[in-house]
């Protein structure tokens, strides 16, 4: 457990003292609604909360990649990733202690995000903040786990920038489509529907528990 | 050259007693197929278009068995660290995005003629298409990663965790309410007088084309690594000498 919090702690004191990540994350992914409010705009309200669900989470996959990407990159330096390998402990612990700071860095992007994507779409977002916030969590959750596996794996190969998306992407897919339905359901009505909210636990669940397992296969060096 | 073919580990020996009788059985059966599938009655509502029956599922059939027979090599090279096993993952892979790809181009040319339209998103077509994107992106994959047993242990972790998606997709295209149009399972009974023939030998010879192609990919895959291992031993004795 406490390789968990030190590479919590790690990544995200080298996070607070470049700030690199997080703010490269927020200006793609403030660019990214401002490329999808061109691509589609929404000329009243009722159409601005029925597009919504789906763009908000466009932009929050788009910034989960590109920050992904840079995850793994940093521990190539002065060959980090082999210190992290020999680290005493379970692997599994290692990739929960990166997924948690991914988890950090991400949800950060996700509030600035949704404020930036509130304003440029009049979509009233802080009325349900609270259990947004909660589906938004729960989506990345699932995010994080596969996202920092492949992160790994995609770091090392060539072209890496290019596999990432590749691969996470079609793994996604199960995550997204609940999580769009969630939120969807909290912009048009107001209320959680719990059937998509039930499907994220359990796909949270899966990609946790195969990711940790798996992480095992993926740091060997 | 047979020196070269031949390969030590179980799932070499296995696709090198298979690719024989699997290409007999394949020039056979495919003969048979052709001739009982030209002389099957036509479908008085569909026409023509729905002898893609005697194709499709067959192919749907071999694409499944490839992307799982992808799986059990992945993980059975994790387990023992035996290349034959990786050899059959990476093979049953390209073999099954191949058949996949065809399942998705004779599907659509019968919807066409059906239903009127090229694609719908039926759940059972969404994680099809899905399908095929994962393991497009395993065999990139694959292409990308330097060092073959890195490779390889990648690849057997992006094929194991492609399983639970598979199935969680379902749930997940069902929540979001894709209608379901793609017509069911087929049950005893259901094919019309004179299909069952056409239809099961379709089944047969695509399963024997399947095997057939696999057990050749696992051969050339085999023959590949020992010339690796060969040069590797030359610039080892040419290293000797220089020094």
């Amino acid at each position: 457990m406490s390789v968990v919090l030190a590479i919590l702690w790690k990544d995200l004191v080298t996070e607070w003292r470049s700030r690199d990540r997080v703010v490269a994350m927020a200006v793609f992914s403030f660019l990214v609604v401002l490329v999808l409010h061109f691509a589609l705009p929404a000329r009243d309200a009722a159409e601005a909360r029925r597009l919504a669900p789906g763009l908000l989470w466009v932009a929050y996959v788009f910034a989960a990649l590109l920050g992904l990407n840079r995850a793994f990159a940093l521990e190539l330096e002065n060959e980090a990733l082999s210190g992290l390998a020999l680290a005493p402990a379970d692997r599994g612990w290692v990739f929960l202690g990166k997924a948690a700071a991914n988890f950090v860095i991400l949800g950060a992007v996700q509030a600035a995000t949704a404020v930036v994507f509130a304003l440029f779409f009049a979509v009233d977002l802080w009325a349900v903040a609270a259990p947004l916030a909660g589906v938004v969590a729960l989506g990345s959750l699932g995010v994080c786990a596969v996202g920092t596996l492949f992160g790994a794996v995609a770091v090392r190969t060539r072209y890496r920038e290019v596999m990432l998306p590749l691969l996470l992407l079609p793994l996604l897919v199960p995550v997204l489509l609940p999580a769009v339905d969630a939120t969807a359901g909290l912009l048009e009505t107001g209320t959680l529907r719990w059937p998509p909210v039930q499907l994220l636990l359990v796909i949270d669940a899966v990609f946790g528990i195969v990711s940790f397992v798996s992480f095992e296969y993926v740091l060997d060096e | 050259m047979t020196a070269l073919a031949a390969g030590g580990s179980p799932a070499d020996r296995i696709a090198a007693r298979l690719r024989a009788p699997t290409g007999w059985l394949l020039a056979l059966l495919a003969a048979a197929w052709l001739a009982s599938v030209a002389r099957a009655p036509e479908d008085s509502l569909q026409g023509v278009v729905q002898k893609i029956l005697y194709v499709h599922p067959p192919l749907a059939f071999a694409a499944y068995l490839g992307f799982v027979l992808t799986a059990v090599g992945g993980a059975l090279f994790l387990w023992r660290r035996d290349e034959g096993w990786d050899r059959l993952a990476r093979s049953a892979a390209e073999v099954g995005v191949l058949f996949c790809t065809l399942m998705i181009v004779t599907g659509p040319i019968w919807a066409r003629g059906t239903w009127g339209r090229w694609w719908s998103w039926d759940a059972r077509l969404t994680v099809t298409l899905l399908l095929w994107f994962l393991y497009l992106a395993y065999l990139l994959l694959r292409g990308f990663t330097e060092g073959s047993e890195r490779g390889a242990r990648f690849a057997a972790v992006y094929g194991l965790v492609g399983v639970p998606v598979i199935v969680l997709n379902y749930f997940a295209i069902d929540l979001s309410g894709g209608r379901a149009i793609h017509p069911e399972n087929l049950q005893r009974g259901s094919l019309g007088a004179g299909m069952g023939l056409p239809f099961l030998l379709g089944v047969l010879s695509t399963l024997a084309a399947f095997f057939h192609l696999l057990a050749r990919r696992i051969e050339v895959e085999g023959m590949r690594a020992r010339l690796a291992e060969r040069t590797q031993g030359m610039r080892g004795e040419e290293g000797r000498w220089a020094t």
